[in-house]
């Protein structure tokens, strides 16, 4: 219910919005904001951004109508490369403290947020949100774990991923199953799956439970307990949370039922495949993988025969309430520090946030999750059935970005990777699991301190 | 004169002097690239070297430090005196024959002009344990095939081959060398009886020790400076930098994961001048023993 009243409400503010602006001589639908009336002089504003290669089009496309709404603003685009080690972040750092910010800075995710928002060098939105009547309630109860840090909304979701578990239909029906729903069915599940060469290793992974595979995080399979990352004076609590632990044994007893080595083998086959068309799971290498939203996009692209469904990430039976939710976060968009023109970038920013039009025509074009609710809801979207799972995931309250952004940032899971690479690999004894999670707490809660040192 | 000079001593204070002397100032701040440096005394090196207390909390400081020296010692104590070795073995090989001999010499040189992060890569794709053509021989001949890459034990050593793969710089040097030992040496050498060991061991050895301490001394330089390698070879293979499990988290990568990641430009600064007093040392050690071995000046020492 709650859900339909919010949806009903935003898509008629979206209207309002539309009508005001498409309306061309009627000024400023908002009132008593930073911008009571539109200047309507010709303006030309920059944007850092990373639509490049196949989703450069569609972007130039779906960013035509906020040129047909704002005739008199000309968008300059500055396509920043797309490198596998970020370098729009620091790149963009460099620019707003050399005095060159860009209007709007459009980054594929919100790894900085912390940063961004705790020292100013993205403005709040707050007030231009609160003239124009957008609320970040109008996204998703998730949105506000990555677009907003230290109670600064400094930044708006612009299309999301979300992640559920996939599934190879055509294997299930052989093994006579039904998509798992909790741990110890996709445990269960993925051994009746798996198909082993004479020599042991793997020829079929029913589910590989590496921390290095693919898009799959601990931090996923704890959510699965419901486990938290931080408590409420900001310390880290996978020593002290069950959830954790319980997860990482669930992930070694996996590891140790294919043999370590038998499933390193298998993901090093396949490392650096995920994102073409030789991938595992579209070339039924394994039957049941974690993935994210726009794997329906490459599937169709990349194997169109393939028969898959897909379903939530399992929740473990002693935590039913987790079932839905997902890591979700994406693309941000917000106000450099600097700006020249901070009014005419608002008025981006929030079309590349909220405009229905704009995010539906991304939504089908690149396979990701539309951020509003009126977007979810609209009826242009041409997603496959098998995307219901993510709309929904983004939607679920439970729902949040991982691992949670910290003020100095999100550097502090790489010490969980590490943790990971020796639990996997046995190196840490079942017996000491709690006490060394202890201690990964306290070399978390250190990193932390060190980055905000004094 | 100073006119001639100054395109240097411009550059030298504008991208050398400038900076060492801003990362010394930073190395004894907390600056985030974000908000303006702000000083914090000697707290960079404390948390590189173990326990303090910030904030009035008791830290235990940089948890991966000794992580990376250690790594950094191991590619330097394997690394440099392999290349020496296996340097100067393949130029005297390198001498004996007597035709196509530059075909051969532009042979081994080549791997060196191989670009490190495409080396790094292709390197990622020959040890690649299942798929990979390095274990498939290893199998077929029915040896032990190791997870290379993605196991902590057995990353480096497969830098420390990718390492002697590229050793083409070095050859080149102990070839130039060896080519420079007076023959008069050898015919002396030959009338006293000498056997072919003997010959290397009084003769060729003393003659190239100034050639072996330059590349001794970069050798170090290098290794403390180890980076391409480790980070393209461990972000490609196993997932994150360092990994698997921080065995290929060499000092340099640590320092720039600090400032690059973390934006700790302070610490990253203490770091580095760490590393640069240890170099310093080291090279300066390596100059005062090098009188007792290193022999200058056509065999008239």
């Amino acid at each position: 219910m709650r859900r339909t009243r919010l949806l009903a409400l935003s898509s008629l503010a979206m209207l309002v919005v539309a009508a005001g602006c498409g309306g061309g001589s009627s000024s400023s639908s908002s009132s008593g904001g930073p911008a009571t009336t539109l200047d309507k002089t010709p303006v030309t504003i920059t944007m850092w951004d990373l639509w490049s290669g196949q989703e450069g089009k569609p972007f130039n496309d779906a960013l035509k109508g906020f040129t047909k709404k704002y005739p008199w603003i000309t968008v300059k685009q500055i396509v920043q490369p797309n490198t596998p080690n970020d370098t729009f972040d620091p790149n963009l750092i460099n620019a707003i403290n050399g005095g060159n910010a860009p209007d709007v800075a459009m980054p594929f995710g919100p790894d900085y947020i912390g940063q961004y928002c705790s020292t100013g060098l993205w403005q709040d939105l707050t007030p231009y949100m609160q003239a124009d009547h957008l609320n970040i309630n109008d996204f998703a109860p998730g949105a506000i774990t990555y677009t907003n840090s230290g109670g600064k909304q400094c930044a708006l979701p612009s299309l999301t991923d979300a992640f559920g578990l996939y599934y190879n239909t055509k294997m299930l029906q052989q093994a006579g199953l039904t998509p798992p729903k909790t741990m110890d069915e996709l445990m269960a599940d993925a051994k009746k799956l798996t198909v082993r060469n004479p020599d042991g290793t793997i020829k079929v992974a029913g589910f590989v439970p590496l921390n290095q595979w693919e898009e799959l995080g601990p931090g996923d399979l704890a959510n699965a307990w419901g486990a938290k990352w931080f408590d409420s004076s900001n310390k880290a609590v996978l020593g002290t949370d069950p959830g954790w632990a319980a997860a990482l044994r669930w992930q070694k007893q996996l590891i140790d039922w294919y043999g370590y080595d038998n499933i390193t083998k298998f993901f090093a086959a396949n490392t650096n495949n995920e994102f073409n068309n030789s991938n595992a799971f579209q070339t039924g290498k394994v039957a049941m993988t974690f993935d994210g939203e726009w794997r329906t996009a490459f599937i169709k692209r990349g194997a169109p025969n393939l028969q898959y469904g897909t379903v939530p990430f399992p929740a473990d039976a002693s935590h039913p309430d987790q079932y839905g939710s997902s890591r979700v976060g994406g693309t941000i968009v917000g106000i450099p520090k600097g700006a020249k023109h901070p009014d005419q970038a608002w008025l981006l920013v929030k079309y590349l946030a909220s405009d229905t039009n704009y995010l539906v025509q991304m939504a089908n074009a690149v396979g990701n999750v539309p951020t509003t609710r009126a977007a979810i809801a609209s009826p242009s979207l041409t997603l496959p059935p098998q995307f219901d799972v993510f709309l929904k995931a983004w939607v679920n309250p439970k729902s949040a970005f991982a691992p949670p952004l910290q003020a100095a940032g999100g550097g502090y899971a790489n010490l969980l990777d590490t943790f990971e690479d020796k639990w996997q690999a046995g190196k840490i004894p079942d017996s000491q699991l709690e006490s060394q999670l202890n201690t990964l707490d306290q070399n978390i809660d250190n990193q932390l301190t060190q980055g905000t040192a004094p | 004169m100073l006119l001639l000079l100054s395109p240097w001593i411009i550059g030298f204070v504008a991208f050398t002097m400038g900076p060492m002397v801003l990362s010394f100032y930073y190395s004894f701040t907390h600056y985030d690239l974000l908000t303006s440096p702000h000083w914090i005394g000697l707290d960079n090196y404390r948390f590189m070297f173990g326990k303090l207390t910030l904030n009035g909390q008791p830290n235990q400081g940089d948890p991966f430090f000794w992580t990376s020296v250690q790594n950094t010692l191991w590619i330097i104590v394997f690394g440099v005196p392999l290349r020496i070795f296996f340097g100067i073995i393949t130029a005297m090989l390198l001498t004996r024959p007597k035709r196509g001999v530059n075909g051969y010499r532009t042979l081994f040189f080549m791997p060196s002009m191989a670009p490190t992060v495409g080396a790094s890569l292709v390197f990622v794709y020959l040890f690649n344990p299942a798929t990979g053509p390095i274990n498939q021989f290893l199998g077929h001949i029915g040896l032990n095939q190791p997870l290379w890459f993605f196991d902590p034990t057995w990353a480096k050593p497969a830098l420390l081959i990718l390492g002697l793969w590229g050793i083409g710089d070095a050859i080149v040097l102990y070839l130039a060398g060896l080519l420079n030992v007076p023959r008069d040496l050898y015919e002396a050498i030959a009338i006293e009886g000498a056997n072919a060991w003997q010959r290397f061991r009084y003769v060729t050895l003393p003659m190239l020790t100034p050639v072996i301490f330059f590349t001794l001394i970069i050798g170090i330089i290098d290794g403390f400076q180890y980076f391409d390698q480790a980070y393209v070879s461990s972000t490609t293979a196993s997932g994150g930098v360092g990994s698997p499990d921080n065995s290929l988290l060499f000092y340099s990568v640590w320092l720039y994961e600090q400032a690059f990641s973390y934006f700790h430009m302070g610490y990253a600064s203490a770091m580095a001048w760490v590393m640069f007093v240890a170099t310093m040392a080291l090279t300066a050690v390596l100059l005062l023993t090098s009188r007792r071995w290193v022999h200058y000046g056509g065999g008239l020492s």
